[in-house]
């Protein structure tokens, strides 16, 4: 699935660096340019994070 | 990421399934539509409007494209879509071709279109899923699906979409619950970015003249 498509950037890369220690959408950004431009792709972004089982922080970023 | 050479034709099948506020707003944007999806290739768009969960649809088009996956998908046409139905999230894209297409039932003219079943899902070995499907038509056809079509993603290729056209609401819900063995996909959606099972009615179909 193409979650950003700001920067065309798919599941499985996003799912990749939450595996490689990306815990948050903010981290997720910066790994993989996934949500880093408008923005609108980090409710998906933080639904992958979750599913790797991983913490997202109080604010959700 | 296409496997096609650049500057080639080639046909793709996006969907994406999401919650808007009121989804009777989606078909008109669409038909506003028909410059920017004439001019991104695509010759059939598809609406389904779920029938579980109010305000849920999933909508799919199929295009021709000399441009990579990635070029279509950066088109601001997608974006002003979903501003136009008040979507502040957007949903995650599926894009992919068709690899598997079985008609088991032909349903005669005039009959209602059936209930769709579909799942986004991740799958292992996809050619022994294909062989298991079609191991298992009869248990399919007596559960009373017409029809499956497999589709499988260009970025991924464990990932694929499945819809399933079932008789009626019924066979669909019961289906749901209790999948043929081979039907795994079932048990495999609603995790990260792929969302639950869609079960709904096709609402409008548009058929596009790519010459128009």
């Amino acid at each position: 699935m193409f979650v950003c498509l700001c920067n065309g950037v798919t599941s499985q890369v996003v799912a990749d660096a939450v595996e490689a220690g990306a815990t948050t959408t903010k981290k997720v950004a910066s790994a993989c340019g996934a949500g880093a431009e408008c923005g609108r792709c980090r409710r998906t972004v933080r639904a992958i994070i979750e599913a790797a089982g991983t913490i997202v922080d109080a604010k959700g970023n | 990421m296409d496997g096609t050479a650049e500057g080639q034709t080639h046909t793709l099948v996006l969907a994406m399934d999401y919650r808007v506020p009121d989804p009777s707003r989606v078909w008109p944007v669409l038909q506003r539509s028909k410059p920017s999806l004439v001019d991104l290739g695509a010759h059939y768009v598809l609406v389904y409007a779920s029938t579980r969960d109010p305000g849920r649809v999933m909508v799919t088009i199929s295009l021709h494209s000399k441009e990579p996956v990635l070029e279509v998908l950066r088109s601001r046409a997608f974006l002003n879509w979903f501003d136009a139905v008040g979507l502040d999230d957007i949903p995650a894209i599926f894009a992919g071709e068709t690899v598997d297409k079985v008609t088991l039932v032909e349903a005669p003219e005039g009959t209602a279109p059936g209930v769709i079943v579909g799942a986004f899902a991740a799958i292992t070995d996809v050619p022994s899923l294909i062989a298991g499907v079609h191991n298992g038509l009869d248990r399919f056809a007596a559960a009373g699906v017409r029809a499956v079509r497999i589709f499988q993603a260009f970025d991924d290729q464990h990932e694929l979409l499945i819809l399933q056209e079932l008789d009626d609401e019924a066979d669909a819900v019961a289906w749901v619950d209790h999948p043929d063995v081979a039907a795994e996909w079932m048990g495999r959606t609603g995790v990260g970015a792929y969302p639950p099972v869609f079960v709904g009615r096709l609402q409008h179909i548009m058929r596009l003249d790519e010459n128009a």
